[in-house]
């Protein structure tokens, strides 16, 4: 049966191909062949992560579950004991778990953000890696709320903001937006997927379970790949992208304002939100850059991703921590020239006491070697760039904790600066949320399409067939890897 | 020795003379006197007319301060500062100031003074059950506002519907084409060769 549909496609590519010579002219395409050959092993990457169970997925998923369990058992003694229980008192009132928050809610921009960026300037090299950007953003978004509810020390009074919430308060536009921005990335990772999850419908029956089929078949909304079906997948991909860059940028800008407008010191800024969002997008490429190296590496996908994406996502790495440099530079060379009472404390711990290693360790490890790591010939590769993103990643999180921490340490009254420490039950959280955040990547890897192949296809297909639409110039030769 | 005693008691009658003086007022200094009362719940009124002719002394800058604590910290806070009017009145309106009996400084200067003179008088502000004073915080700008709130997250919702309606015009393109059948992994630009070659039927 498998057979039979192999040999269907080949001849519809032939046909495909047929048709395209004899429009434009020429004869049968001599590349129809390894077009065929390429678009198998395309299938067969696309078809491997889900139809093939190896012991170690198996024993990732356990670990993960068991660190996940662990997390639960944390929440729960938060729950019996409350808040108390947490290094948070009422002059330190916000510690780990929102700053895991912020960090989940940028590096959520990963994906649709840079997707979406990519898709509307029309870079062709960003076909394979668009699928992990759009569920990154997803999981991390889900991820991410959990622990504003975390930080609730009373989870039952969630409804509470909605209820008795006010318009004009920051924490309801955060709500709002972050509600929208999950409904528009579903939507923005459910649209390129459609005509993919059809394939799998079609060419996974009887090589997986019933239960997967069935469910193929309802996301893939009956999907036949006509003219109409394409029409109405793309204007409903083209509103998406377009509608979800403002609200990504909305997000985090919103994010932002919950700390910018609130009356402490190190958080009065007019460009926490350009800052945060610079941020967002900074952290997100570098936690698309470690999941592109990590699925990559464990299935097989080097065809596909390759040296260029990593090294053109590297590009992209450096100049944001350039962005995030003139940022750091603006921000507190303008704040420490008038440098007013609360801002002289804040610039002592910040720079010279108790969030000095954190801070130097996110501006030099973070922001300059980096940088140096993707700039430097001899480290431009795929270690070199997977080993940037690690460092932006771990300083961005920390970034977070300094900012959420030290703006709460600047004393309002004279009285003595308060300390803040995570205890066990924190920390077991958090880490729980991360376990979270690598078993629903893991477990979407394993139901879903993980690189668009549809747009892989057509990507290929349009390099084949531009030589043939423009006339090749004399003495000119046909270059596959031209426009990517 | 008499003489002295005369002497001495000229003294303390002038000393006795002033407090009398001083005591006669609400609040004295030199040559002027100062008055306080409240206006309402959140102003208070003072009155400063020249100490020998009881002339209203206009145009002088008053400014007010209290001794007050909060949070265990004590200090003196300024209530507010106003210059008389021609009947030498200044209304200083002031944000904070509990219920009770209050000390309140005055510190003046007058027109023709250039040192300023300091006068203390009590002053009883009523039991208040409601908030005194109300935020006037930020500047309102006609239009901005929570309608063009909603308003905006109405229009990406109503966008985001959009998209929504585009998922069920596919379902329904899928329904009228038929059954499905095993496709390749292909783009639109094969879809729509293949279409108008009749390749295959219902793609």
């Amino acid at each position: 049966m498998a057979m039979g549909r192999d040999c269907e496609r080949s001849q519809d590519v032939e046909a495909l191909g047929n048709q395209r010579s004899r429009r434009e002219g020429g004869g049968p395409l001599a590349a129809a062949e390894p077009r065929a050959s390429w678009l198998s092993r395309l299938e067969h990457a696309a078809f491997a992560p889900v139809t093939e169970t190896s012991r170690w997925y198996y024993l990732w998923v356990a670990f993960l579950l068991l660190v996940i369990a662990w997390g639960v058992y944390a929440y729960s003694h938060q729950l019996r004991e409350g808040l108390i229980v947490t290094g948070m008192r009422d002059r330190i009132s916000w510690g780990l778990y929102i700053t895991t928050f912020v960090f989940f809610i940028g590096i959520s921009h990963a994906g649709t953000l840079i997707s979406a960026i990519l898709r509307v300037s029309q870079a062709r090299w960003r076909t394979p890696i668009t699928r992990m950007a759009e569920f990154i953003t997803v999981v991390a978004l889900v991820s991410g709320a959990i622990f504003v509810i975390i930080d609730l020390g009373r989870p039952d009074r969630v409804l509470n903001v909605i209820r008795y919430g006010r318009w004009q308060s920051p924490i309801i536009w955060d709500v709002l937006a972050i509600t929208t921005y999950l409904t528009a990335s579903i939507a923005y990772l459910f649209l390129p997927m459609i005509p993919d999850l059809a394939l799998f419908r079609d060419r996974l029956a009887g090589r997986v379970a019933p239960w997967r089929i069935w469910l193929y078949d309802l996301l893939s909304v009956r999907w036949r790949g006509t003219g109409a079906q394409w029409r109405s997948m793309g204007t409903a991909i083209t509103t998406a992208m377009i509608l979800i860059i403002p609200i990504a940028v909305s997000v985090h800008t919103v994010v932002s304002w919950i700390f910018a407008m609130t009356l402490r010191e190190p958080w009065n800024s007019t460009i926490f939100g350009a800052f945060f969002v610079a941020g967002a997008i900074f952290s997100g490429i570098a936690t698309l850059i470690i999941v592109m190296a990590v699925l990559r590496k464990v299935y097989h996908l080097e065809e596909y991703i390759t040296e260029k994406h990593f090294v053109y996502l590297g590009y992209m790495l450096a100049a944001f921590a350039l962005i995030m440099i003139y940022g750091n530079v603006s921000e507190y060379v303008t704040t420490g020239y008038k440098l007013e009472e609360g801002a002289e404390f804040h610039f002592r711990q910040l720079f010279l006491e108790q969030f000095a290693g954190f801070y130097w360790f996110y501006f030099i490890g973070g922001l300059v070697v980096p940088g140096l790591l993707v700039l430097f010939p001899r480290t431009r590769n795929i270690w070199g760039v997977v080993a940037a993103a690690l460092l932006v990643d771990v300083a961005m999180w920390v970034e977070r904790y300094f900012i959420v921490v030290s703006g709460f340490r600047v004393p309002l009254m004279p009285y003595e600066p308060s300390s803040y420490a995570p205890t066990w039950v924190e920390l077991s959280i958090m880490v729980a949320g991360f376990a979270l955040f690598a078993l629903l990547i893991t477990l979407f890897v394993k139901v879903f399409p993980i690189i668009a192949v549809w747009e892989v296809a057509e990507d290929q297909e349009s390099i084949e067939t531009a030589p043939a639409r423009r006339p090749l110039a004399p003495g000119a030769t046909l270059d596959p890897a031209e426009g990517g | 020795m008499s003489s002295q005693i005369v002497v001495k008691v000229i003294l303390v009658s002038i000393a006795l003379g002033a407090a009398a003086v001083a005591l006669a007022v609400p609040a004295s200094a030199s040559h002027v006197e100062a008055e306080i009362t409240t206006e309402g719940p959140a102003a208070l009124q003072v009155k400063l007319r020249s100490a020998d002719q009881g002339l209203p002394i206009a145009n002088a800058a008053v400014t007010l301060s209290a001794d007050e604590s909060f949070g265990g910290v004590a200090g003196r806070v300024e209530l507010g500062q106003a210059s008389t009017d021609q009947n030498g009145v200044a209304t200083v309106r002031f944000h904070r100031l509990s219920a009770g009996d209050h000390q309140v400084r005055i510190e003046y200067v007058a027109p023709s003074e250039t040192e300023p003179e300091v006068a203390t008088a009590f002053v009883t502000m009523p039991g208040i059950t409601s908030q005194v004073y109300r935020s006037s915080a930020g500047v309102h700008i006609p239009g901005l506002n929570v309608s063009l709130l909603i308003a905006l997250v109405a229009t990406v919702w109503a966008i985001l519907l959009s998209v929504a309606l585009r998922v069920i015009a596919i379902a329904r393109a899928g329904a009228d084409a038929g059954a499905p059948s095993p496709q390749p992994p292909r783009g639109r630009r094969a879809d729509k060769s293949i279409s108008r070659a009749g390749a295959t039927g219902g793609r």
